[in-house]
């Protein structure tokens, strides 16, 4: 008996990831004002932490969540500080950001492919292509028999959107980032250190990624250019979300992850196999059909709703209308 | 021994003959990309599609109608009408094809010039339809849907078989057969030659008043919509044209090989190295784009030439060692030489002495804010955060 199938537990481990990497590109994409082409990069070295503690301490993978997310975090300190931040100091404009972040890509993006060679030359372990099924914790649930991974991812993206909405709205932190993803210059003026709020960023930004990168192999099959791959969904998530709202990018992030996997397999059954090959393709089509119809995506959607009064027409409908 | 100094020799001109055949291709494409990216400030990251729609032409247009040819001149053509046989006959009939084609010269001649006319017009369409979605929005936004659709564009010439013969790739004829010598030879000629046509058409339309337009939209296109311009539409047109002078490019290269297929047109190649280049002539200007252009094709040769000498000094392949020597060249040259090797020059106007009439810096930059080069500080500083110049302010 199985009362979810596997292609939507497939689909929502996609969109949990998607939904995270969403997150993190739209957070970059506030506060650094340039979209982040590096972002799915970082998820590549997470495939590879999960990867080492499995096959090089025969650990559980659980295990590298958490030094995945430092060792991205780090990673990402480490780029702004040598690469973006003395770019915007030496007066770099919005374009040479966005190129910078495509030349990290391609230069992090070798890291991965020189680890997976060596590991393959020294320890002869299958590096190219694995998958870390077998490694995960399965458990039963009313008759039916779960992967770990289905469960714990959609818990850290509950988790993750309750302390980030926790940090961006309760803490003196997070509102002075907002603040300065807002305007920088009078932020600046009321004692904000931009600086440090930058550097802050770009640690969760990285660790998100890298975190969501980590079970990607858990369900996908990991390769050194695993990570890039996801990259186009991940923008088409953050485009719907409208690139300038957290919770935008939540709602964008995991329709389009859950879209790619459930239109691509319905497809296959409806129209025949060769559906299959044009995977890729849905979140580009999502990416050009958004910018032609609204380019500011859910946010300006929403923003023209409350400004035509369908929110307070709403609210009345239900009774709870103001003026009362 | 003289066996071995002849394949030597055989060796050393291969290098030549490849050299020129790539200055020739990556001139064009760098020079269209400072034509949109130097000067009228449109930062196209999709150069390889409009790069695949020029091999796509070849393949999937030019291939029929010489097939279709050679199917009515009866020298025994096999069938290619479904994908399967457009797969499987077609190394032979472009054997058929290359035979004929060697004993009608006119006829090779015009496929020639047709498929350079039909690749310049399939790119200049191709450019309206990646513009559509992004060009009236941000640059960030351009550039992320550009990147984007250079990986749908091998996604279709991959799954389509009657494109480019999907993952098994096609021979396409080759319409220069009637040259007697080596082939490569006189495809690198031609494209050399196409080369320095090219360089004129974009220098006449750089010099004229649509090239200062362009510059304006550049600068600040808000004083130049004020005044009445179309800046949209202009960007537009600067897409469209450069596209079409990128699908060019893809013509020649599916000429060079004799062979499309779509990983030929990868994102690498054909967007980020000529981006590199760029970068490094400097942006603005045709002459740093050919200095650029020289240096990292010679550089890029060598490399897979020598791969083999250079395999000792390299832990690992020697192809993710030129990927990174790519990043790290653009970075070093994005922080430290930003104008790059040659900054821009004025426009020249005919009649006219500008430098009279323009009384300001000179120095015309591409980047906004740009802080002033003495004030910079030393290479240490300039990573730590310019400490030593706000002291000595």
């Amino acid at each position: 008996m199985s009362f979810i199938p596997v292609i939507w537990m497939s689909a929502i481990v996609y969109a949990s990831m998607i939904t995270i990497l969403s997150i993190g590109f739209t957070l970059t994409h506030m506060t650094a004002k340039i979209p982040n082409f590096a972002h799915g990069t970082y998820a590549g070295f997470g495939v590879y932490v999960s990867f080492m503690c499995v096959r090089y301490f025969e650990m559980s993978p659980y295990y590298g969540f958490p030094a995945a997310f430092l060792f991205g975090g780090l990673m990402g300190i480490f780029l702004y500080r040598i690469v973006v931040s003395t770019l915007r100091r030496m007066g770099g404009g919005a374009i040479v950001l966005t190129i910078s972040t495509i030349a990290i890509q391609i230069f992090m993006a070798q890291f991965q492919h020189i680890f997976a060679y060596l590991t393959r030359e020294t320890y002869g372990l299958m590096s190219y292509g694995f998958l870390l099924k077998k490694n995960d914790f399965t458990f039963e649930f009313l008759g039916q028999s779960f992967q770990g991974i289905f469960p714990i991812s959609l818990f850290l993206v509950i988790g993750i959107v309750i302390s980030l909405r926790w940090m961006l709205t309760k803490t003196k932190f997070g509102i002075a980032m907002k603040a300065s993803a807002e305007d920088p210059e009078l932020s600046a003026v009321l004692g904000i250190n931009i600086e440090k709020v930058q550097v802050a960023s770009w640690f969760i930004t990285g660790g998100m990624a890298c975190l969501a990168g980590a079970f990607l192999p858990m369900w996908f099959m990991g390769s050194p250019g695993a990570g890039a791959r996801l990259l186009t969904s991940c923008m088409a998530g953050s485009l719907l979300g409208g690139l300038g709202n957290i919770y935008g990018a939540i709602i964008g992030g995991f329709t389009i992850g859950v879209s790619e996997i459930i239109f691509t397999a319905q497809g296959m059954k409806l129209l025949g196999l060769w559906v299959g090959e044009y995977r890729p393709l849905i979140p580009m089509i999502a990416t050009i059909a958004i910018l032609l119809v609204e380019p500011s995506g859910v946010t300006g959607w929403w923003a023209r709703w409350r400004v035509g009064g369908g929110y307070e027409r709403l609210m009345a409908r239900l009774g709870r209308s103001k003026e009362e | 021994m003289i066996e071995i100094a002849a394949s030597t020799a055989v060796v050393y001109q291969r290098i030549v003959i490849d050299i020129a055949m790539y200055f020739g291709l990556f001139v064009i494409v760098s020079m269209a990309l400072n034509f949109q990216y130097g000067n009228a400030g449109v930062p196209n990251m999709g150069c390889a599609v409009s790069a695949s729609i020029g091999g796509y032409t070849v393949s999937a247009l030019i291939t029929r109608i010489i097939y279709w040819v050679g199917t009515n001149a009866n020298i025994g053509m096999k069938p290619y009408a479904t994908d399967y046989d457009w797969n499987y006959n077609n190394q032979f009939n472009t054997y058929l094809m290359n035979d004929y084609i060697a004993e009608h010269a006119m006829f090779g001649m015009s496929m020639f010039i047709l498929s350079i006319a039909l690749g310049f017009v399939m790119g200049w369409f191709m450019g309206y339809i990646i513009s559509l979605p992004a060009i009236r929005l941000r640059a960030t936004y351009l550039i992320i849907t550009l990147i984007t659709m250079a990986d749908a564009a091998q996604i279709l010439g991959r799954n389509v078989v009657w494109i480019s013969g999907g993952t098994l790739g096609m021979w396409v004829p080759n319409v220069l057969s009637w040259y007697p010598g080596d082939r490569t030879i006189i495809t690198a000629v031609a494209t050399m030659l196409i080369g320095i046509i090219c360089y004129f058409i974009l220098r006449t339309m750089l010099n004229s008043p649509y090239g200062r337009l362009m510059r304006g939209v550049r600068e600040n296109d808000l004083t130049v919509q004020s005044v009445g311009k179309d800046v949209v539409a202009i960007r537009r047109n600067v897409l469209m044209f450069a596209s079409g002078i990128t699908a060019v490019v893809g013509v020649l290269i599916a000429y060079y090989y004799s062979y499309v297929i779509q990983s030929n047109f990868i994102r690498a190649t054909w967007t980020y190295w000529p981006w590199l280049m760029l970068m490094i002539g400097g942006a603005g200007n045709n002459a740093g784009t050919f200095i650029g252009c020289a240096l990292i094709i010679a550089m890029r040769r060598v490399i897979i030439v020598y791969k083999w000498a250079l395999e000792s000094f390299v832990w690992y392949p020697i192809v993710i060692f030129e990927q990174q020597l790519l990043a790290t060249l653009l970075l070093v040259v994005m922080v430290f030489r930003p104008d790059g090797l040659i900054p821009e020059k004025l426009l020249r106007i005919p009649g006219i002495d500008y430098r009279r009439l323009v009384h300001e810096e000179t120095e015309v930059d591409w980047r906004v804010d740009r802080i002033d080069p003495s004030k910079r500080g030393g290479i240490l500083s300039r990573i730590r955060g310019g400490g030593k110049k706000e002291e000595a302010e």
